[in-house]
């Protein structure tokens, strides 16, 4: 099977049809990335084109010392990032949404065994992270959703490890308190 | 909210499928990406890729020339010869506005 690089050299001398490939590998993940920070599957979808898109221009750049999917994945997030940018200036102006019955339901709950789905949980932490700043969103949802490492996430935003750190602690404060708020609604 | 119930939270948003994408996605990307320009070789640099790398040195530089002829108008001025801008005057009147010209 021929690896990325193999790929990536063949695009680069002049095949472009064969960016295709690397959008049939690496799709999944962008999706997943994306999907964390846009529950809109359309919305997914174009910040996933938009990736792929930036990732075809600055394919120039990638010097391979790092491996492909990290690099691709970095762009995904800064796609995020810009997106979650624009749309807290939307949200600014349109209001909150509001929960459904479900995610209402075990907020409210007492019992250790209260079921929650996916989207019900989703639907939560969506609104409890609205409280946070896009940059602060990211740092939590890598740290404690996606369980990446200080040093991917400095990758990712581009921030030292010390300044990653404080917002992690920052956020994950604010966070509780957006969830407590929540809880009380 | 209790470390349990976020614990439960974080594990159900983990569990919680990503959207798949559409049977187009790809044609799409590719459409897009076949507007944009041919991709560019790591080291093969373009004139503006190059300018972009020495563009805080050619700024500094720029500035140094600026002040360093802003010193020698106002160091000439101040020594009584005539500075930059007489000159400029004189090569004006001189070559350019000639009394029969146009």
């Amino acid at each position: 099977m021929i690896d990325d690089a193999e790929w990536l050299e063949r695009i680069r001398n002049g095949a472009p049809d064969d960016f295709a490939e690397v959008i049939r590998r690496h799709q999944s993940r962008v999706f997943a990335i994306l999907h964390r920070y846009e529950r809109d599957a359309h919305k997914v979808e174009d910040l996933a084109q938009e990736t792929f898109v930036k990732a075809w221009r600055a394919l120039g750049q990638f010097d391979g010392r790092a491996p492909f999917e990290h690099w691709l994945s970095r762009i995904a997030v800064r796609v995020a990032l810009d997106h979650l940018r624009k749309e807290k200036r939307r949200q600014n102006e349109i209001g909150l949404p509001e929960l459904g019955e479900d995610a209402l339901d075990w907020l409210r709950s007492d019992d250790e065994k209260s079921a929650l789905d996916g989207r019900a949980a989703a639907e939560i932490l969506e609104l409890a992270l609205r409280e946070l700043s896009p940059a602060d969103r990211v740092v939590i949802t890598m740290q404690e959703i996606e369980g990446r490492s200080v040093k991917e996430i400095c990758a990712a935003i581009g921030a030292s490890g010390v300044a990653v750190r404080v917002r992690a602690v920052r956020a994950r404060a604010k966070l509780k308190r957006a969830l407590e708020k929540l809880v009380k609604l | 909210m209790n470390e349990r119930k976020w614990k439960q939270l974080v594990a159900a948003v983990r569990n919680e499928p990503a959207p798949v994408p559409s049977p187009e996605f790809e044609t799409t990307v590719l459409r897009a990406i076949r507007r944009e320009a041919p991709v560019a070789r790591p080291g093969t640099l373009s004139l503006f890729d190059q300018l972009n790398g020495w563009f805080p040195r050619l700024a500094w530089a720029a500035v140094a020339v600026i002040a360093l002829s802003l010193a020698t108008d106002w160091g000439l001025t101040a020594a009584g010869v005539p500075g930059l801008g007489d000159g400029m005057t004189q090569i004006s009147a001189q070559w350019l506005l000639i009394p029969n010209g146009f």
